[in-house]
């Protein structure tokens, strides 16, 4: 009775603690500048309203790595958005999954943060790729809580 | 046992002897193991993947696993599901291996620079 389509099998879920308040870590993930610091150098352009789009570009501008829409914006809550890879023909080519950002304030001056990337049922080469979400959050929260980057990727 | 009791109301945050322990047993490893191969399991799939333990087995050494934070639950209607979180396996392979990395790469960049004249 195993099937591609079972909820558990095309939903990842990352989870983690920063040492910051919950603003902190919306602000974070919101911040262009910030932004560009833990997420491979990425030049981010968004409003953060639902409807309206969440793009991203290579630090020289020179390719489209997302154009996405806001999907739920609560600040400092939740943000959830659209998901395509365009940075790679194969999964750009795949269809639209989502990505939900939880952040809640805990005790003793920490945020916990929750992503939930969903809705990969038929993007099994985006569903292996976003592994990678593990570093991404790893180092969002070395950038907060020490203010230095980790070093790229090899 | 009252060290078990302080965690549910103020997560052991960044406790790495919780991962640690959580990953000295066999049978927890084959838990993440299998929910490696299948993320999202509810705690009767899980049940069934390893037959020889009892039910009340596996939920205890899940409630392990997700006090060290390398297991995650969430709610979908009626159903619990169990999902693997990487994070805290990351966050130790980054505290020795890419502090050994940017040393390396630094390293190299003096290297670089002795080479190109600029000692």
């Amino acid at each position: 009775m195993t099937t591609m389509t079972e909820p558990g099998t095309v939903t990842q879920v990352y989870q983690l603690y920063i040492k910051a308040s919950q603003e902190e870590v919306w602000k974070a993930i919101t911040d262009p500048v910030t932004v560009a610091r833990f997420f491979f150098g990425q030049v981010r352009e968004a409003s953060y309203e639902v409807g309206s789009s969440i793009r991203s570009w290579s630090p020289d501008r020179s390719q489209m790595w997302g154009d996405n829409v806001i999907l739920e914006c609560d600040p400092p809550r939740r943000l959830v958005h659209t998901w395509r890879s365009l940075y790679d023909r194969d999964m750009a080519a795949e269809p639209e999954s989502r990505v939900s950002w939880e952040i809640e304030a805990q005790p003793g001056g920490f945020a916990k943060l929750t992503l939930i990337h969903d809705r990969l049922e038929a993007s099994p080469k985006t569903a292996a790729s976003v592994r990678g979400w593990s570093y991404i959050l790893s180092n969002l929260k070395t950038v907060i809580e020490t203010g230095q980057a980790l070093p790229p990727l090899m | 046992m009252t060290r078990d009791y302080s965690i549910t109301y103020a997560p052991l945050v960044e406790d790495e002897d919780l991962v640690f322990k959580a990953l000295a047993d066999p049978t927890r490893r084959l838990l993440l193991d299998r929910l490696f191969e299948r993320d999202g399991m509810t705690l009767g799939e899980l049940e069934a993947e390893v037959p020889q333990l009892t039910r009340f087995g596996v939920m205890r050494h899940l409630g392990v696993l997700e006090q060290a934070g390398l297991v995650v639950t969430r709610k979908q209607g009626r159903h619990k599901h169990h999902y693997l979180n990487p994070v805290p396996i990351r966050l130790i392979y980054e505290r020795w291996i890419d502090k050994y990395r940017a040393r390396q790469a630094a390293a190299l960049l003096d290297l670089k620079g002795q080479l190109e004249g600029r000692q």
